[in-house]
């Protein structure tokens, strides 16, 4: 993974700071001029600019109501990576509780807003009363759960808050059942109400988490390039030196853990009203899971990095790979741009790819010879590659498809391991591996699959950019 | 009393299995300072290929070759299987991020963990399958202490885990490779200046870690019968709180870690209130933490500056 | 930094745009390609062409509820397209029993205008959550494992029919064959924190306090596979051990310890553990709302494709099966009335009426969307670990 050019200079050396201008990397002809024309409009503009798009997508688009709660999604879990972005990225402290403060917006949001407290009438203040009174009593929250980052540090802080976001699950599933309903939830909340408006609409939910979006990125951007950002990365990068710096170590992973808390509390009010329902299984560790992946993915640290991952990683998951058509696109759309990406020069691409097709043709004309029950199955989904007589479906396609998917993973560990000349001779065959297994099997099992092609974009995304897609290369100091 | 026993023995029991597999958290964590999120799953994977092996020997009701011979093999099979696919796992995922900022080798350990459960969703399907011991092992073999019984089953599990955790401990301390795997452990770098062979280093470890997994999960599918795809999840949360709670790192802790977690699950579920046992450990656990920041036996890391 | 904001803008636009492009692609390529899936063939099948969405947890925690779901209703919709002539295909959703997955995908099946009706989805939590925005998109859903009370009788989940009886039929039936035939003086009940269970636990706890037994009232995630810290509570005392639980394999290991520690207490499982291929603890009681269907004579071609498709099936298939199997005849009697639209669909479903079905008992939906005359039929489990009818309703 050495990727630094030779002439650069030591790791840890004060000319590293130095030189860190000229380092700035653009890519090459016009779109580094279109970088840098964008980087002179400054941050104002080109954040009103991402508003005005988002606002004007589904105005101009037009999106039916499973893109729209897609888009909610999206907008929650990027959110969500913004908030999470304040204790992890800048401040550095890894904290794997951070889902109960969601939980404790959503939760906080529904007792105000629902018939379970002061029965029979119960509480139902207005949204702008409610979610800031939720906010606070996260950030309070944050405050408690943060106490122990006084004197843990590493990952011993990780499972102490990894124990206290388990404790929240636990305790909204078994505490006080007639208030917070156990399992059953809290159902037949208020919509976000306030000022004689009431949002009932996927689309008004849409906008306001985008108001909300925009909101924290400006007030977190504030935050970064204020003093507290640069101590939260000082604090980041070396206690000892920022305490000596007369950084108050202590209460600036409180205020991480505090902040960070807010934002996730106000996802989870609007959340909540959106639903107009709260459960504790949506509060549980899968979730936290995607919220990291969408930080890291995007790159920890970054703004726009923990914005586009959560947005990515919610996108891909819920709009494209729910349905087996989309995620075919997906699938093979994915090998064929990894293949043009990374395989040079182009007359290797020319010879993986034609190679494949024609081995393929061989291979199933064999087969088919051979047994021509082997190659008599018809899927359901997506059969354009079987009608062309190219990829290997049996009629009973299940035990087919299960040995071809363990002779991939098989193939691509294999692939890792050899290089040059057998590297793109072995690619032919995995690639039609790749085929038959989708065709015969995943294609069939899109749920399944769906998990299986999360995991796969997981490691080759990390393994690309170990930094994230817009995150910044750091410097370890050693 | 009887009970404080009984209590005593299934917390041991489902302790072991925890401690077990805090081990190779443990190790992993000490070479590569990697929180493998992905370890409970091969725990998982490590008690389907017992139970297969069991088949192969004609299955819990129809036994072809004596029963421990059967359980050796399931322990053998398991084992050395689970062993190489943790070094392949570190080969193939692991390796290209070992200078990338600590935080992304957590996410492939998800993304690999996401792979091996649906992996084995999409082979073997959703549905439970059953060790059925009991059918070749039967309840009646069993020590009796008054109105405890304590099955042999139990006894195997609680004796084998602290006998390859001692075993383990020999190796770390006494071994060459365990003396390459602590100066891997204290500095990589200076390590590979002295010409030991990290990546063989590493390789070795993930592979005594996995092994212990895999046998974990053998003795899991013996001790508890019914085995799925998602089993590894809550017993990899669990084994990482060990890990942690004994000082991650150290042997002797996610030892001690592991068999504390699991009396103070069956003792607090026997005496106190099973529908808080959870809501209890984990408070405990978080004041217990809050006092002693390293964990039971964690060394506290001087900061060099 | 600078950069990569408007790194965000670009990727944000272009993310958005592609979703929304390959999402109504795919509407029409996915029609396209559905007619392959039609097992009649015949010509006229084509004119009676729709989709059923089903939303159940198809991986995680309890896949193994939702991959049976899946497999039944892959089957009920393969006979009726036979028996039919209909060309009727299915869309998986996977929920993983969240409900704000089960949100996400109901607004893909409610945006997918080829979906007429939907099975599903498995969980009360889900159906809460979900039912307004069913309700409002007038789609008929029908839930084969859903059976919290309240559902149908809030009134909130308008198009919301399920074919399974309901907590407070099923949970006081339970309690009171407990008293009047185990006669229990004290009994353990342990709740699986899920809804399903504490949802019976709350049905079942006022006869056993009203008959003066004795109640242990215990809790256990359905995570765990060892029960052996909860079975050393059993005392002698306690001759009954409820377990309302709705994965079978977890009550048969719960028997196990039993057995390990030597405990006599009797097993009485309701209907999550009715699985005569998982739960075989000899001597053990289990309720169900529904004859066993491995024992009806008209059954037996459809439990013989279960078996393949999904050999360990126990009670969440069969409802399953109905469900779909109603939406399917719904499907073609607005055909032969004109149209399978969503309207159309919903009144026949209203208008079941059906002598016989799968589960050996007549379907016919009430106003409020639950089986008119519920049944209940409990059974003990044999040596052989076959299921023996004890007494039915």
């Amino acid at each position: 993974m050495a990727v630094e050019p030779k002439d650069s200079p030591g790791v840890g050396v004060d000319e590293w700071v130095a030189r860190s201008v000229e380092r700035k990397e653009y890519m090459p002809g016009w779109r580094g001029d279109a970088q840098r024309a964008l980087e002179r409009v400054g941050w104002w503009p080109r954040l009103g600019l991402a508003a005005a798009v988002g606002v004007f997508i589904p105005l101009v688009i037009g999106l039916n109501s499973f893109q729209t709660q897609v888009g909610i999604d999206a907008l929650l879990l990027a959110i969500l990576a913004l908030g999470l972005n304040v204790s992890v990225g800048w401040a550095g402290l890894l904290d794997l509780g951070y889902i109960a403060f969601y939980g404790f917006g959503a939760y906080g949001f529904a007792l105000l807003s629902s018939n379970q407290l002061n029965p029979p009438n119960g509480i139902h203040w207005p949204a702008y009363f409610s979610i800031p009174l939720v906010m606070i009593g996260a950030a309070v929250l944050g405050l408690c759960v943060g106490w122990p980052s006084r004197r843990l540090i590493g990952d011993y802080l990780a499972i102490v808050t990894l124990f206290f976001g388990e404790a929240f699950v636990e305790f909204t599933n078994n505490v006080a059942p007639s208030k917070l309903g156990g399992p059953n939830g809290i159902f037949a909340l208020d919509p976000l109400h306030g000022f004689h408006v009431q949002i009932l609409t996927p689309t008004g939910y849409f906008y306001v988490l985008l108001a909300l979006l925009v909101a924290s990125m400006a007030v977190l951007h504030m935050l970064d390039t204020s003093r507290m950002g640069r101590a939260w990365r000082a604090v980041r990068e070396d206690p000892l030196a920022a305490s000596a710096m007369t950084i108050p170590v202590n209460r600036v992973k409180l205020m991480a853990f505090a902040i960070g808390a807010m934002i996730a509390a106000m996802a989870g009010a609007v959340f909540a009203a959106q639903q107009t329902s709260v459960f504790p299984t949506d509060f549980d560790t899968p979730y936290l899971i995607l919220i990291y992946a969408g930080l890291i993915l995007g790159g920890a640290g970054s703004l726009s990095g923990a914005v586009v991952g959560g947005l990515v990683v919610s996108i891909v998951l819920d709009g494209f790979l729910r349905s087996p058509n989309q995620s075919g696109y997906i699938f093979y759309g994915v090998i064929l741009v990894t293949l043009l990406l990374k395989l040079r020069p182009w007359s290797r691409v020319a010879f993986v790819i034609v190679g494949t097709i024609v081995f393929g043709f061989i291979v199933h004309a064999i087969v088919g010879a051979i047994w021509p029950s082997a190659t008599a199955g018809i899927t359901g989904a997506n059969n354009t590659w079987t009608d062309l007589h190219w990829a290997i479906v049996p009629a009973n396609p299940v035990t087919f498809g299960n040995i071809c998917f363990v002779a991939l993973l098989c193939m691509v560990v294999v692939l890792a391991q050899v290089h040059h000349r057998w590297r793109t001779i072995l690619l032919i065959p995995t690639l039609y591996l790749a085929a038959c297994a989708w065709e015969a099997r995943l294609s069939q099992v899109p749920a399944i699959t769906r998990l299986l092609l999360l995991g796969a974009i997981l490691i080759v995304v990390m393994a690309w950019r170990p930094a994230g897609l817009l995150g910044a290369r750091r410097v370890e100091i050693v | 009393m009887t009970k404080f026993i009984q209590e005593l023995v299934n917390g041991l029991t489902q302790g072991g299995l925890y401690a077990l597999v805090a081990l190779g958290y443990s190790m992993v964590y000490g070479v590569l300072k990697l929180l493998n999120f992905a370890h409970g799953d091969i725990y998982m994977v490590g008690a389907f290929v017992g139970y297969f092996v069991l088949q192969w020997f004609g299955g819990p009701t129809a036994l072809a070759v004596p029963v421990p011979f059967v359980i050796l093999a399931m322990f053998l099979v398991a084992g050395g299987g689970m062993g190489a696919l943790g070094v392949a796992i570190e080969r193939f995922a692991y390796r290209p991020l070992r200078d990338a900022p600590r935080i992304a080798p957590l996410i492939t350990a998800l993304g690999v963990s996401f792979l091996l459960e649906n992996t084995m969703l999409l082979l073997f399907g959703a549905s439970f399958r059953d060790y059925n011991t009991s059918a070749f092992i039967p309840y009646s073999t069993e020590i009796r202490i008054g109105g405890v019984h304590i099955w042999i089953v139990q006894i195997m599990v609680i004796v084998l885990s602290v006998a390859l955790m001692y075993g383990l401990q020999v190796l770390v301390t006494r071994t060459q490779l365990g003396r390459q795997m602590r100066a891997v452990a204290t500095d990589r770098e200076a390590a590979e200046m002295l010409g030991i062979n990290v990546d063989y280093t590493i390789s070795a470890t993930f592979f005594l870690g996995s092994a212990l997994a895999g046998i974990a999960g053998v003795m899991a599918g013996l001790a508890f019968n019914e085995i799925y795809t998602l089993m590894g999840f809550i017993l990899g949360l669990k084994a990482f709180t060990a890990a942690v709670v004994g000082g991650i790192g150290s042997i002797p802790g996610a030892m001690l870690g592991g068999f504390l977690i699991g009396l103070a699950e069956a003792f607090i579920t026997g005496y106190v209130s099973s529908t808080f046992t959870n809501l209890i450990v984990f408070g405990i656990l978080i004041v217990f933490m809050i006092v002693r920041p390293t964990g039971l036996l964690g060394r506290v890391q001087l900061q060099k500056v | 930094m600078k950069v990569r904001m408007s790194l965000a803008a670009l990727a944000l636009t272009a993310l958005v745009a592609a979703g929304c492009g390959s999402s109504n692609s795919s509407s029409s390529a996915s029609s396209a390609s559905s007619t392959q899936a039609a097992s009649g063939g015949s010509s006229a099948s084509k004119s009676c062409a729709a989709s059923i969405g089903i939303e159940a947890p198809l991986t995680g925690q309890v896949a193994v509820l939702g991959q049976e779901q899946l497999a039944f209703a892959k089957l009920a919709i393969q006979d009726d397209n036979k028996a039919n002539g209909t060309n009727i295909t299915l869309v998986q959703g996977d929920t993983q029993l969240m409900p704000a997955q089960a949100t996400t995908v109901t607004q893909q099946f409610i945006s997918n205008s080829k979906i007429v009706g939907v099975v599903g989805p498995a969980g009360s939590q889900e159906v809460e959550a979900v039912g307004p925005l069913f309700g409002r998109a007038g789609l008929a859903f029908i839930s084969g494992s859903a059976t919290n009370p309240t559902l149908t009788t809030s009134g909130k989940n308008a198009t919301f029919f399920r074919t399974v009886s309901r907590d407070d039929v099923q949970g006081p039936e339970d309690a009171n064959f407990i008293v009047k035939t185990l006669h229990p003086k004290a009994l353990m009940i342990i709740d699986d924190q899920e809804v399903y269970s504490t949802g019976l636990v709350s049905a079942m706890l006022p006869v056993f306090q009203k008959a003066g037994i004795k109640v242990d009232h215990e809790s256990v995630s359905q995570k765990v596979t060892d029960f052996s810290s909860l079975v050393a509570k059993v005392t002698p005392q306690t001759t009954v051990v409820v377990l309302p639980w709705q994965v079978a394999a977890n009550a048969q290991q719960f028997g196990k310890n039993l057995a390990q520690q030597h405990k006599n207490a009797t097993i009485v499982g309701t209907d999550g553990t009715f699985s005569p291929s998982s739960f075989t603890t000899a001597g053990s009681y289990v309720s169900s709302f529904g004859p066993d269907i491995t024992a009806i004579p008209a059954d037996a071609s459809i439990v013989a494709a279960a078996k393949q498709a999904f050999p360990k099936f126990g009670t969440f298939g069969p409802p399953v099966y109905a469900a779909t199997h109603v939406l399917d005849e719904a499907i073609a009697t607005a055909c032969k009335s004109g149209s399978p639209s969503r309207d159309n669909v919903l009144s026949a479903v209203k208008a079941t009426d059906e002598s016989s079905s799968i589960l050996g008992q007549p379907i016919k939906f009430d106003s409020k969307g639950d089986m008119e005359n519920a049944k209940w039929f409990l059974f003990k489990i044999d040596k052989s670990g076959k299921y023996n009818l004890v007494t039915g309703s």
